[in-house]
């Protein structure tokens, strides 16, 4: 049962939008090796809280990473990135996550 | 020669971080690498996260090339995606693309479909708003995440990236004039797919002269010819590349140099992004050109048509070249996969 | 009016394939009338501690589902704060008691997980998070994974010490037939166990479980004769705190416990160091080693060694955690574990406890936390 259908995508994009090209630092991460069934196709995959610039904390992937990525105090940058595997049907979901600088 | 008063104002350009060896691919069909690599004068190709598609990579060099441009956002009033894979049949990926960049409600729309030469079909059709002053500002962009059947030669060259241009008509603003453009556009079917098809299907060498050179050529001839101008009064040329071998000949043929080539063959290091192969060959050389130089450019797009455009810098290029996310510095640092972790990228497994 | 808890009954924790959650229920029902020497018809209401029935499931509507087990159509609520749950069901029975408006209630915490998919369990413990956290493709043993690391990251302390809390988990699960497992495990096989979210291993993980449990409570004490040994609730207490992680003042503390805890402490009068014996929510490792900060138990920083020194293990410790085997070997079915708690710590405060027993328990406290910290409820109760 996917969470995010069209409507609360549609809603959610201004704040989505604003975030994408912001600067931050990773706070704290992990890489998840057993993934809900949405994300399963992508294990393992990092997932970082980053600290931006305004303070603001925010989670999400880690994407373009390496082994040496993974550290607090990483410099990292907002993008956009599909989020996960849907069915053939569904609309696409897009979200906010973090690649390395 | 027409006249038009509009250019180009500024570009970006995005390539994803991953690539994979043309031998990597070879050795799993068991071919010989070196003899693929000399055959197609590809050596690696750009490979798209698995999360990527032609919205992300459209976000990504729309926003460099707004950033160049200087231009506000809520100011395009025109937004064009060219691609060959479009993350829906039905729904339009220029309008994920400009609410990701915050362009607004007041903008022309449309995405465009003609296989790899889509985006240079939306400079035309924008040059054309900007020339009867119904826009200011359009942006248009190529971005592709080209799929290869496995075991297929289009698996060597197929690759991802995405280029966009901003372009307007205030003269100031200019970095690059449009001198001119024509097309050459006829029904022939080298390359197509097939709606809910993954893979498009080719019919080999008829790719070649009936359908590649048949369109560059003559459109590239058409240009030279309602010009006047002759290959030694461009500095540059740029060529749509679906593989290392077709642009060399191309440009042979119509009299231009190797080395007035050579500056624009991203494909060596790319591959073939589709949509965005020739505006990447484009950027390459804008990020070197200087003032007042030449630029000519031949696109070409499957089933089939070509679209000719002849460019030339201004002296206000200078000063943006220093702000273009340039690919040379994005393959700074690259991430090599093997084929299985590149089917995964591929959404193949 | 002192709040008492009469019959207390567990099922055993683990996957009951056979088991359906009427019958859990109904085991539990009864085992608790009968050691409390009460009727169905004597109890006045039913509250419920469940997360993911509606989820899993496609079965809200609790109250009246299992006051048909009870085997009469009382007044009965289902309450909700994902893993706190039970914790918060009898909150809610015991303020209902207060309020004058029962008189004998009984609270259920009850969960089935095993109908389903791993998969579709780890999608639906999400549940508890955040949309953001959800669309960020974190998992519960990630939201926790990430706190370890902030832990790690600022006491300097290795996983070793940190294993150690699963190692005196299902030391003390070995002595209870209830746990799911009831092997002892070592360190070692800890720091071997797969990786589940970085630094996080399968054994550092609480299980996928079902079970339930039951307690009758009561503040009259004509009712309480009926019971010989009356344990009395003298603490409960809620306290939230951000849904997110990210909006958290820290990674290496759970503000709601730390809320709970100290609010419990100042009811009470006491103090960390009168608790003799104490259930700890180790959904992970790491949890319990914060909780054992947070409750006052250990200094910061120091939680995770005090453990592995065995100052709270049974027979070297002195405040003992987790002599059930905690969520980690007693098994976790998420709605049921805050009241499964309640009944350890009244066997242990009744002496009833056998060979896992806590010699002269007298002040047992639980903590059941739901979420990554989103919320706390904390009992302290007496013998």
């Amino acid at each position: 049962m996917n969470m995010m259908t069209p409507v609360k995508i549609h809603r959610h994009q201004k704040e989505t939008t604003s975030l994408i090209g912001k600067k931050g630092k990773i706070v704290v991460w992990t890489i998840i090796r057993i993934a809900t069934k949405l994300f399963s196709s992508q294990a393992p995959y990092p997932v970082v809280i980053v600290k931006l610039e305004n303070s603001e904390q925010i989670i999400g992937q880690l994407v373009d990473w390496q082994e040496e990525d993974l550290k607090a105090g990483r410099l990292v940058i907002a993008v956009l990135r599909r989020s996960h595997t849907e069915d053939k049907e569904s609309v696409i979901t897009y979200t906010i996550k973090f690649k390395p600088l | 020669m027409k006249i038009i008063m509009s250019g180009i104002i500024g570009y970006g350009v995005y390539t994803p971080i991953y690539r994979i060896k043309i031998s990597e691919i070879a050795s799993v069909w068991k071919k010989e690498p070196a003899e693929i690599i000399a055959g197609l004068q590809v050596t690696e190709k750009a490979v798209p996260g698995f999360d990527e598609d032609a919205i992300t990579m459209g976000i990504e060099a729309g926003k460099t090339a707004l950033s160049m441009a200087g231009v506000s956002e809520k100011e395009i009033g025109a937004v064009y995606v060219g691609s060959e894979s479009h993350p829906y049949a039905v729904n339009p990926t220029s309008t994920s693309v400009a609410e990701y960049l915050g362009i607004g409600n007041d903008y022309f729309s449309a995405d465009l479909e003609f296989a790899c030469k889509a985006a240079t079909a939306g400079l035309q059709i924008t040059l054309g708003l900007l020339d009867s002053n119904k826009i200011h500002y359009g942006l248009v962009i190529g971005s592709d995440t080209a799929q290869g059947k496995p075991h297929d030669v289009l698996e060597y060259t197929a690759s991802s990236s995405a280029c966009a241009y901003i372009l307007g008509n205030k003269k100031n603003e200019i970095i690059v004039e449009v001198l001119d453009t024509s097309s050459f556009s006829s029904d022939t079917p080298d390359f197509w797919r097939r709606d809910g098809e993954r893979y498009p299907s080719h019919f080999g060498r008829f790719t070649g002269e009936p359908a590649y050179f048949n369109h560059v050529l003559s459109e590239g001839k058409k240009l030279l010819e309602k010009s006047g101008l002759l290959p030694t009064d461009f500095a540059y040329c740029v060529f749509h590349m679906p593989n290392g071998k077709f642009p060399r000949i191309a440009a042979k043929k119509l009299g231009f140099t190797s080395g007035q080539l050579a500056p624009s063959l991203i494909v060596n290091t790319i591959g073939n992004p589709y949509s965005a192969s020739s505006l990447l060959g484009l950027s390459a050389v804008l990020d070197i050109a200087k003032p007042e130089e030449k630029i000519f450019f031949v696109s070409y797009g499957s089933g089939a048509g070509s679209d000719g455009f002849i460019f030339k810098t201004t002296n206000r290029l200078k000063e943006k070249q220093k702000l273009s996310a340039s690919l040379k510095g994005q393959t700074k640092k690259k991430i090599y996969l093997s084929y299985p972790e590149y089917l995964k990228h591929m959404h193949i497994i | 009016m002192k709040i008492s808890v009469l019959g207390a009954s567990t099922t055993k924790f683990g996957e009951l394939w056979s088991v359906s959650p009427r019958e859990l229920a109904r085991t539990v029902f009864s085992q608790a009338l009968t050691a409390s020497n009460l009727k169905p018809q004597e109890i006045d209401a039913l509250f419920v501690g469940n997360m993911l029935s509606g989820i899993l499931g496609n079965q809200a509507n609790l109250g009246s589902l299992f006051a048909e087990e009870l085997g009469v159509y009382v007044p009965a609520f289902r309450l909700e704060g994902a893993c706190a749950s039970g914790g918060l069901a009898l909150h809610s029975g015991i303020n209902s008691i207060r309020a004058g408006q029962y008189k004998v209630v009984m609270v259920l915490g009850i969960e089935k997980m095993t109908d389903h998919t791993q998969d579709e369990i780890t999608h639906a413990l999400m549940a508890a998070g955040s949309d953001e956290e959800r669309a960020s493709g974190v998992t519960f043993p990630g939201l926790y994974a990430l706190i370890a690391r902030a832990y790690m990251q600022e006491y300097k302390v290795g996983e070793e010490d940190i294993a150690s809390v699963s190692v005196k988990n299902h030391y003390h699960g070995s002595l209870n037939p209830k746990a799911q497992f009831q092997a002892p495990i070592t360190v070692e096989e800890v720091l071997k166990s797969g990786k589940i979210a970085d630094p996080l291993r399968l054994l550092d993980c609480s299980p996928i479980s079902d079970g339930a449990s039951a307690i009758i409570i009561t503040g009259d004490e004509k009712v309480k004769k009926r019971h010989s040994k009356p344990i009395q609730v003298i603490a409960s207490e809620v306290a939230t705190d951000s849904l997110s992680l990210c909006d958290r003042k820290s990674f290496t503390s759970l503000l709601s416990v730390v809320k709970a805890g100290d609010a419990a402490y100042k009811k009470t009068g006491l103090k960390a160091k009168d608790i003799d014996v104490a259930e700890i929510h180790d959904c992970f490792s790491i949890a319990e080693v914060i909780a054992t900060e947070d409750l006052g138990f250990s200094r910061r920083g120091e939680g995770a060694s005090d453990i592995a020194e065995g100052k709270h293990t049974l027979n070297t410790g002195k405040i003992i955690t987790n002599s059930s085997g905690g969520l980690k070997a007693c098994g976790h079915p998420v709605g049921a574990t805050g009241v499964k708690q309640i009944v350890e710590i009244v066997e242990q405060l009744r002496h009833e406890a056998g060979i896992r027993q806590v010699p002269k328990a007298k002040i047992g406290l639980c903590h059941n936390v739901g979420g990554s910290g989103t919320i706390a409820v904390i009992h302290i109760l007496k013998a």
